[in-house]
Order: C-alpha cells, then sequence, then structure tokens
C-alpha cells in the first residue's frame, strides 16, 4: 500500500551513499585504474633491496635464456627473472616519482603561499625574476650536478628533483594566483566587502590546489622519467632501476640484447599507461599548461 | 627601440653571469659539502685537470667545447628546429580544425612517442643496427674519412628524434591552447553574424591577434631539450656538449662543468633575447 509513511533510515542512507558516490564518479573512476597499475607494480614477488650490479654480473659460465613462455623477458647470466626485475625496477622508479613530485608540487605552493598574503600589486615580483634567471640553466643539468657531486644518492636524486619541480612550478602557481584574483565573481566579492585574505582562503587558494592535484598526475610519468635517466648515468645509487637495468644491459648488447631491450618495453608502457591517466586527471581538474621543464 | 636592444643585452649577459655563480654555488654545494671533494670552487688548482682521452681530443677545455658544441649544434638543429616547425604547423592546423578535435589526433603519435624512455630508444636503435645493418651501434665508433659525412647526420638524428618528438607535442598543445583562446573571444561570434567567412576569421583575425602569444612559447620547451640533451648524448656515446658535461660531472672537472654549463645557459639566453625582441616588434605592430 502506497501512503505517506516515512521512508526508512537504512533507505535514506542507502540513497544518501549512493548520491555522493555518483557525485564522486568521476574520482573513482580515475583512482581505479591507478589502484590497479600500483598494486600490481607493487606486488612483485621479491624484496627491492635488489642490487643491479649483483643481478647483473656475469659468472663464468652464464646461463642466461632468451625470452620465451617461461621467462617473458628472458633471464640475466645468473638466472635472474628479467620480467620479475623489471617489475620491482619499475615499482622502486614509480615510488621515487610519487615522493618527488609530492614534494616538489606541496615545496612551490608553499613558496607562493610565503607570498600570496603580501599586501603590495607586485606580491610575485621575487618569484618571476628568479625564475626569469633560472630558465636559462636546464633542471636537469642542475639535478646530475647535485647527484654527481655528491657520489650518486639517491635521497639527493629526490630531494634535488624535488627542488627543480619547486622552482619550475611556483612561477606558474603565482600566475594561477594572479589569474584567480580577476575572475568577476573575485570582483563582486571585493564590492560585497570581503577582505583579500577572505576570498584567498575561500576561493583561490582551492582552485589552486585543485589544479596542483592535476600536475603532481601529470608529473608523475615526467619524473618516472627523468628518474630512470638518472639511474642509467649511475646517478642515483646502486639500486634496481630500468635505467640501470638498460645501463648495465648496454655492455652486454651483443651476447645478451634482451637485457637491455626488454626493461625498457615495461617502462614505456607503465610510463605510458601513467601519462594517459595524468592526461585524464589534467583534464578533468582543468589544469592548464604549463613548460615542460624535466 | 636601440635603448629597448641595449636593455635586452645587458639583461642577457646578466643572467649569463646569475647562471655561472648558480653552477658555481651548486658545485661546492655538492662535492664539497655533501661529497668528499677537497677542490673547493675558489681554488686555482681545482682547475686544469683533464683525463687522457680528452687530452687527445683537443689540448684545452675552451677549444674542446667549441669542438664539441658543433655536433650538439646539429642535434639542436634537428630538435628544436623540427619541434618548431611539426608543432606550430600542427597546431595552427588543430586550431583551425578545433571542431574536428584534431589536435588530439595530430598529438597522439608524438605523445605515445614521448612515453618512451629516450635513453633506452638510443640503445635500442646501437642494438638494431648491430644486428641488422652488421655494423657497431653507438655514435663513437664509425669514423666517416672520405666522402660526404652523412653518418654524423644520422647519428645526430638518433639522439634528436625523443627530444624532438617530446617538444613537438608541447608546442602542439600549446599553440593550438593559444589560438583556441583567442578564437573563444567574443569578437569571433560577432564576425560570424556578420557573415564573414571561416577561413577569413581564422587568419585575418584570430591568428593575427595570437601572434604575440605564438611567439613567446618559442623558448618554452628548451630546458627540457638541453636537459635531455645530456642524457641522450652521454647514452649514444656522442660526442657533443652533453657527453662532455655528464664526463665531466662523473670525473669531478670543474672546468667542463661550468663551461659546458656556460655554453647552455647562452644558448638558451640567446634565444630568449630574441623571443624577447620579437614579442616587443609584434606589441608595438
Amino acid at each position: 500500500m502506497i501512503g505517506n509513511r516515512r521512508s526508512s533510515k537504512i533507505i535514506a542512507l542507502a540513497q544518501e551513499v549512493v548520491a555522493r558516490v555518483w557525485r564522486i564518479r568521476v574520482v573513482l573512476m580515475l583512482a581505479l585504474p591507478y589502484l590497479v597499475l600500483l598494486g600490481w607494480l607493487f606486488s612483485a614477488d621479491s624484496d627491492s633491496d635488489v642490487r643491479p650490479a649483483e643481478v647483473y654480473t656475469v659468472p663464468e659460465q652464464p646461463v642466461w635464456k632468451k625470452p620465451d613462455a617461461e621467462h617473458r623477458f628472458g633471464t640475466t647470466g645468473g638466472g635472474a627473472d628479467l620480467y620479475r626485475l623489471s617489475r620491482v625496477a619499475m615499482a622502486n622508479s614509480v615510488a621515487v616519482s610519487v615522493i618527488s613530485s609530492g614534494l616538489g608540487v606541496s615545496l612551490s605552493f608553499l613558496v607562493v603561499m610565503l607570498f600570496a598574503f603580501s599586501p603590495g600589486e607586485n606580491r610575485f615580483r621575487l618569484l618571476k625574476v628568479m625564475a626569469r634567471a633560472g630558465f636559462l640553466l636546464p633542471p636537469m643539468m642542475l639535478i646530475v650536478i647535485l647527484t654527481g657531486g655528491a657520489g650518486g644518492s639517491l635521497v639527493v636524486a629526490m630531494m634535488a628533483m624535488s627542488g627543480a619541480i619547486a622552482f619550475m612550478l611556483a612561477p606558474v602557481v603565482a600566475g594561477w594566483f594572479e589569474e584567480g584574483e580577476g575572475g568577476r565573481d573575485i570582483l563582486a566579492g571585493y564590492a560585497l566587502g570581503l577582505t583579500r585574505r577572505d576570498i584567498v582562503k575561500s576561493r583561490i587558494i582551492p582552485i589552486v590546489v585543485r589544479r596542483l592535484l592535476g600536475v603532481f598526475a601529470q608529473l608523475l610519468p615526467v619524473v618516472v622519467l627523468a628518474e630512470m635517466a638518472l639511474s642509467f648515468m649511475g646517478f642515483t645509487g646502486d639500486r634496481i632501476s630500468c635505467g640501470a637495468m638498460v645501463a648495465y644491459g648496454r655492455e652486454l648488447i651483443i651476447e645478451a640484447p634482451w637485457m637491455a631491450a626488454y626493461p625498457g618495453i615495461l617502462a614505456t608502457v607503465v610510463v605510458g599507461a601513467l601519462a594517459a591517466l595524468g592526461a585524464l586527471v589534467a583534464g578533468v581538474l582543468r589544469t592548464g599548461r604549463y613548460p615542460r621543464f624535466l | 627601440m636601440t635603448r629597448f636592444l641595449i636593455q635586452r643585452v645587458m639583461a642577457f649577459l646578466g643572467r649569463v653571469c646569475g647562471a655561472c655563480i648558480v653552477v658555481l654555488l651548486l658545485i661546492e654545494l655538492s662535492f664539497c659539502v655533501l661529497g668528499s671533494s677537497e677542490h673547493h670552487v675558489w681554488a686555482a688548482d681545482s682547475y686544469g685537470a683533464m683525463s687522457a682521452d680528452l687530452a687527445m681530443e683537443s689540448g684545452d677545455w675552451w677549444s674542446l667545447v667549441q669542438s664539441r658544441s658543433w655536433n650538439t649544434l646539429r642535434v639542436l638543429l634537428i630538435a628544436y628546429g623540427g619541434a618548431l616547425l611539426l608543432g606550430y604547423s600542427w597546431g595552427i592546423l588543430s586550431a583551425r580544425f578545433r571542431r574536428l578535435r584534431l589536435s588530439l589526433l595530430l598529438g597522439l603519435p608524438l605523445s605515445l612517442f614521448a612515453c618512451v624512455p629516450g635513453f633506452w630508444f638510443v640503445v635500442i636503435v646501437a642494438i638494431y643496427s648491430y644486428f641488422e645493418w652488421q655494423r657497431p651501434g653507438f655514435s663513437n665508433e664509425v669514423v666517416v674519412e672520405s666522402g660526404p659525412d652523412l653518418m654524423s647526420w644520422w647519428y645526430a638524428a638518433v639522439v634528436a628524434l625523443p627530444l624532438l618528438a617530446v617538444a613537438a607535442a608541447w608546442y602542439l598543445r600549446a599553440v593550438s591552447e593559444v589560438i583556441e583562446k583567442e578564437a573563444a573571444r567574443p569578437f569571433v561570434r560577432g564576425l560570424y553574424v556578420a557573415g564573414h567567412r571561416d577561413e577569413d576569421i581564422f587568419y585575418a583575425n584570430i591568428y593575427r591577434r595570437a601572434k604575440g602569444g605564438l611567439i613567446a612559447l618559442v623558448d618554452q620547451a628548451l630546458p627540457y631539450i638541453f636537459g635531455g640533451l645530456i642524457c641522450l648524448e652521454w647514452a649514444f656515446q656522442y660526442e657533443g656538449v652533453g657527453s662532455l658535461f655528464v664526463d665531466s660531472v662523473k670525473e669531478g672537472y670543474y672546468d667542463g662543468m661550468v663551461l659546458c654549463s656556460l655554453w647552455v645557459a647562452a644558448m638558451i639566453g640567446v634565444v630568449t633575447m630574441v623571443r624577447e625582441m620579437a614579442v616587443r616588434i609584434f606589441s608595438v605592430r
């Protein structure tokens, strides 16, 4: 019988949950592939403390195998499975990239916030002057000097990458603050008597943070590539990474070419997946364009 | 105008000096503070050392950088020139046919290639050329002694190709975005309502008004191109400024690091200066 009975609390709760899930459906749809990709990478059955110098040492009687049904990427001279090693290596690279990008993006936001509440009109002038001068030196060059001089340490590489990201991103974020302050709703806010502090806190910062999430997603594959390039050149210590694997495999391109070739295929696939997801996230969050610097 | 030119040249010199100071500070920080070197950047005896291989190639650091810079310029010509040509032409084309979402279609192959690690690509080329063409793969293994030196252009192209793809993909998107932003202005709708042809509106109005924004993009991908160059040259054993820089860092030669960094800073600085002048000229017009 249909009457004017109040619906039960459980149904109301379920309706609310469904409504909330529907509201964040895009976030869920984008988070799911990230979880699947990262879950697959980090579930490689090995400890991450694998040293490429040990794994790639060729014994007097090498037992390497070409790629076949059992070993999809072939094996090393010592018989280690390259596919498993490549997965561990990519998991390491992605972990380094997540930390470096996260630190870099947060640092750039913090730096801009130091200037954001200054009362003057040209509050970001210093940042912009520094960026124009620093533009002449490619960040990769500075990272190589820092990591090379420090003897190839992963921590220094991560700090250097974070610093480079923060330095190059800070003027872009400052530009977003300026852009945000020119909107009609902001002018209306001023007309209604809101202070600049209120406007920055309640209107501009949420938009900038949203765009920074998109930047983070877009930076992930870029920093993975940069980290692999650094490890290829031997600037991130003796730690397994696809870059280091290709570098060691380069010495054996005549005897065992698969050792340099196959880790790169996995790296390309993972970077491609991260780039596609990053582009989708940036599109949804309307991040906009910023210069490619790494 | 003359005052503006002198001002730009002075700004360029100031920026290069600033870059030099930053490089020296970073070398001191990384080698002496973080590392265990006792050679400080201000000590005269920290400079002048050179390995036997490099000494055989050229007597001193200055002439070494000079000779290497010709090889790197060849790579830059292909990578930067190609990126500008491809990125701008395809970007304008995508903006012209923006309703067809051409920027996605044209950018897709470039974006896919941009996901390939550049150092791995050059190693794959080396493996392929060894097994398929039966000749040494890396660039320092064949020297052409007579006839036209086409090999050096091939090697330069191998190093340049990954850089070209990434830079061209970025330029394509950026150019198309700048023009599409201009096309979204209210005057464009007015011109359509007034009955102007689509082509006239695009080339005589939108494109002309977007010129300043397009010129401002010219030097934006240079830090990436030079940054990628140092890794790719070293990976392909290509004798350019980038590989000299990496070797200098590995061996701790301050001369090599400072000279290579200054060379790169000067190159980017010149392009930035030209861009600033061009923006000024177009905005005056």
